[in-house]
């Protein structure tokens, strides 16, 4: 079976970000990138999947600027199969990456495609179901486990107090909010194999898609406000302590 | 003509095939052992020639490694064994030329040689009877009393009563002529035991039984663990003669297809010699702080599954050099988690009397974990990513490396490019807030003495240390080159660290990829400075203080002094030691070799083991001091969970000086 997992490179979760002086986007210079941490673990399932059966093929794509090929190579280090880039510099709708990934996925005949549920810098979870919508595949959000047999798989999925399971006639299309095991560390023998593979990139305008579709528009950005020191209440019995507590939340804090 | 050989061409001849089948079954079984041996590969351990004879000097023949806390007694016992042994076996090939051919070495037939045989087949009995009474009646713990020691006890005691009573019996048959007054135990006791008649029997048994002896002795050693008498020669002589904190490199690694220690060949000749080598004496696993707490980890077993594996396959990997084995992971009952479970203490390496590398094929064993495999732990996987992306374990921002410093005023090398020294701060003073107060403290006291320095802040990136120590050598040359590159551009030739990983991988291990510094840990540089008069420690609190030994300052690199000396420099301090369980005997605070970044679910924590020494100490300390970040967070953690917070607060030394700085 084949798998495909559609990836996004974002700012490392590590990284402090600061915004750019045009106060509408991050600033990118000197910017630690990586693969999305849902999308890491949509990696880890599908590469789970293939550890059981060694016949799975695993591929990645992502549509996005020439630095994404490092996030592709990640992936093929950490043991995907294939991997491809859409190329595009400048900044897409995300209706119109939906659009663009349906092309890569009727061309490459995946059984199931795993999405990150949300990429961590934009947080909005579109991409996925708007792919399976553009397709017009069946698809579950927020899964934490799929098991695949003879032409349908169970995706499951978290809920309070328990799990759905759902069943779908393959293909489909899923959302990973978790895998089994955390995300693989590389083997070296994997990231000088990576290093050597070929990555097929076609350009975004050659696919021929639309790319009208609606996009937020930033208007501004600013870091959040520099937290102030905290306070501590000390000197006093319980009670003084409770009072001087809850003058200062409703007078300071104004929170009560 | 001396022996009872005299005369008889009979006996010459059977003396002379007796010795050809007792050497010959040594030399048998020994170059069968030797071939087996080199199916390890391939490593370089002459470098250093004198400093090798030096060791063969002080190990082998002085026995040094063996005269160490707590052994003192049973380490005497061996070494009068062994120098007997010595002494002995010179006066038995003495004897057997003597019975062969007729003739003698020059000097055996002196009177000084003969005392000190007969002074030392006395000292050889009596240790032997120590030895004996010590495994049938106290065992340690952790050594294998089996028949195989009382065979070997045995012969050699028959192999010193035999050559003394041949002595007292062929002086008082007069058999022996002796130009000399002969010792005392063999012409004194002996020889008045027995009368001339039954002398003149005696003399020829004890001839023949100590010929035999000595003949089956050397037939037998090669199948015995005592072999040690002979291999310990070429191990301490081909022992790692580079820094101990220092593991080795693997050169143009992008290159390599396979990478540690996955089968027997993986291994290096020297690491398969330390398994002949090991004499099951226990001494490491004694000493080992995870095996201590009930973790699945036994050195002395580490280097004995080699051996016994070596044996096992040595005859078919021999016979096709095809042919690739299990991996030691899945040796026996082996499981990884024995792998993980190691802190690299150097409690192993510094106890074993016979210079065994114990760290060494753990890492290596880790290595193909971690890169063939990419089977570290979970947590470690964490740390390494961390690393790789943000230049530190915790993940903490790269820019934030410098936040410390901010208020301080310490200048960058950015801002300051001429400054003398190179503070290398380090993850944990970089970005633990606990830390981040050492760090202060540091910037504080070399201000104080007037030490030019600058740090590198967010152009400073983790030594690499943990990744190297969990196996991953790749992230360790690609941290280390990094930091390497950054120095280069600074001109950088003088480094502090407060941190002994820092200190050790920098000074130890930098050197293999090229890059070479004069590197200083604090303590090393604060006890100068105090020395030369530049820092002036007030008055302060009188307290007591106890030392914990940081096992990369202490053990790894000797600095065990320093942070003493700087403790005894500040008036007040009274300076207690968590005997016995300090200096090179210091017990790990658990976080070494990467183990900082992993759980430790199995057994007791080794930090909170640390604090019930501390305790056990009664010494009233009121603060445990260190000279390690990673020993500081452990020290915390293990107080908190046993509720002495309030009793023992752990400081680093550093904090404690800049507490008590006289302006
Ligand atoms: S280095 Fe320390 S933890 Fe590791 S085996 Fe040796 S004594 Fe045990
Ligand atoms: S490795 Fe060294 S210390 Fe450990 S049992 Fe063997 S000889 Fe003794």
């Amino acid at each position: 079976m084949k798998i495909l997992i559609p990836l996004k490179q974002v700012p490392d979760s590590t990284v402090r970000v600061k915004v750019a002086p045009d106060g509408k986007r991050i600033a990118a210079d000197g910017i630690t990138w990586s693969i999305s941490p849902y999308d890491e673990y949509a990696i880890e399932m599908a590469l789970e999947r293939k550890d059981s059966d060694p016949s799975t093929i695993v591929a990645v794509v992502t549509v996005g600027p020439a630095r994404s090929r490092d996030a592709l190579r990640q992936a093929l280090a950490m043991g995907c199969d294939e991997a491809s880039l859409v190329l595009a510099e400048e900044e897409v709708a995300p209706l119109a990456v939906a659009r663009a990934l349906a092309k890569v996925v009727q061309d490459a005949k995946p059984d199931l495609v795993l999405c990150g549920k949300q990429a961590s810098d934009d947080d909005q979870g579109f991409v996925g179901p708007a792919l399976a919508e553009v397709l017009g595949w069946a698809h579950v959000s927020t899964i934490t486990k799929v098991v695949v047999s003879e032409g349908a798989a169970e995706l499951w999925r978290e809920v309070e107090g328990g799990h759905e399971v759902w069943k779908a006639t393959l293909p489909a299309l899923a959302t990973v909010h978790k895998s089994e095991k955390e995300p693989r560390y590389p083997s070296l023998p994997g990231i000088m194999k990576a290093k050597k593979k070929e990555i097929p990139e076609r350009p975004f305008a050659s696919l021929g898609i639309d790319a009208n579709a609606p996009k937020l528009e930033i208007v501004s950005l600013e870091p959040p406000p520099a937290r102030g020191g905290g306070k501590i209440l000390k000197d006093g019995d319980a009670k003084a302590l409770a009072e001087r507590l809850a003058t200062s939340l409703r007078d300071e804090a104004k929170v009560l | 003509m001396t022996a009872p050989t005299g005369g008889f061409v009979v006996g010459g001849v059977i003396l002379l095939l007796l010795v050809v089948l007792g050497f010959g079954a040594f030399l048998w079984r020994a170059y069968r052992l030797y071939r087996y041996m080199r199916l390890g590969r391939n490593e370089a351990r002459i470098d250093h020639p004198w400093r090798r004879v030096r060791d063969e000097l002080i190990v082998y023949l002085g026995q040094r490694k063996l005269l160490k806390r707590p052994y003192y007694l049973r380490g005497l016992a061996h070494a009068f064994i062994f120098w007997g042994f010595l002494i002995i076996t010179i006066g038995t090939v003495d004897l057997l030329i003597d019975g062969i051919f007729g003739f003698h070495l020059p000097g055996a037939g002196s009177a000084v040689f003969a005392w000190t045989i007969d002074l030392f087949a006395v000292l050889v009995l009596a240790s032997i009877a120590v030895a004996a009474v010590r495994r049938a009646f106290f065992p340690p713990p952790r050594m294998h009393v089996a028949l195989d020691g009382y065979v070997i006890l045995g012969m050699i005691a028959l192999l010193m009563l035999t050559l003394l009573v041949f002595e007292g019996a062929g002086l008082s048959a007069g058999l022996l002529e002796r130009g000399y007054t002969p010792p005392p135990i063999a012409n004194g006791i002996l020889r008045s035991i027995f009368s001339r008649d039954l002398a003149g029997v005696v003399f020829p048994v004890a001839w023949w039984t100590h010929v035999v002896t000595v003949l089956a002795f050397s037939a037998y050693l090669p199948q015995s663990k005592h072999l040690h008498i002979v291999t310990t020669f070429p191990n301490v002589f081909f022992r790692k003669q580079t820094p101990r904190g220092q593991l080795s490199l693997i050169k143009d690694i992008e290159q390599q297809e396979t990478f540690g220690a996955a089968t027997i060949r993986d291994f290096s000749w020297k690491q398969l010699l330390d398994g002949y080598t090991c004499t099951e004496c226990g001494r490491c696993s004694d000493n080992c702080p995870a095996l201590a707490t009930g973790k699945p980890l036994d050195p002395q077993r580490i280097v004995l599954d080699i051996r016994d594996q070596l044996l096992r396959e040595g005859a078919a990997l021999l016979a096709d050099p095809k042919a690739r084995t299990t991996a030691p992971a899945h040796w026996s009952e082996r499981k990884p988690e024995e792998l993980w479970a190691c802190t690299t203490c150097a409690a192993c390496v510094e106890a074993c009397p016979v210079t065994i590398e114990h760290i060494d094929k753990i890492v290596d064993m880790r290595r193909n974990l971690t890169l063939m495999e990419g089977s570290a732990p979970p947590e470690a996987q964490r740390a390494m990513t961390n690393i790789e992306r943000a230049g530190n374990p915790w993940g903490a921002p790269r820019e934030s490396r410098g936040d410390w410093a901010r208020e301080l005023g310490v200048p960058t090398f950015a801002e300051n490019p001429n400054a003398e020294y190179l503070y290398f701060v380090g993850c944990a003073a970089s970005v633990d807030s606990r830390n981040q107060k050492v760090a202060v403290a540091l910037a504080q006291i070399l201000k104080a003495a007037g030490v030019s320095f600058a740090i590198l802040a967010s152009e400073e990136t983790c030594n690499g240390d943990p990744a190297r120590r969990i196996g991953n050598e790749y992230l360790w040359q690609t941290q280390a080159q990094r930091n390497i590159e950054t120095f280069a551009k600074y001109r950088i030739r003088k480094v502090i660290a407060s941190c002994p990983h820092c200190f050790n991988t920098i000074a130890n291990e930098y050197p293999q990829l090229g890059g070479n510094y004069e590197v200083v840990h604090a303590l090393q540089l604060v006890d100068r400075l105090i020395a030369e008069g530049k820092l002036k420690i007030a008055r302060g609190t009188a307290e007591a203080i106890a030392y914990h030994d940081p096992c990369y300052l202490g053990r790894h690199n000797g600095v065990y002094d320093p942070p003493r000396a700087v403790l005894d420099a500040m008036p007040g301090v009274e300076r207690v030691e968590i005997e016995p369980y300090h200096r090179e005997r210091g017990f790990c605070c658990g976080a070494g070799g990467g183990r900082m970044w992993m759980e430790e679910k199995v057994g007791q924590r080794v930090n909170h083991r640390r604090i019930d020494q501390l305790l056990a100490t009664n010494s009233g300390a009121t603060k445990v001091a260190s000279g390690c970040p990673f020993c500081l967070i452990m020290l915390e953690e293990g107080v908190g969970a046993k509720g002495v917070q309030e009793q023992v607060k752990p400081v680093d030394v550093l904090e404690l000086v800049a507490g008590r700085l006289q302006s």
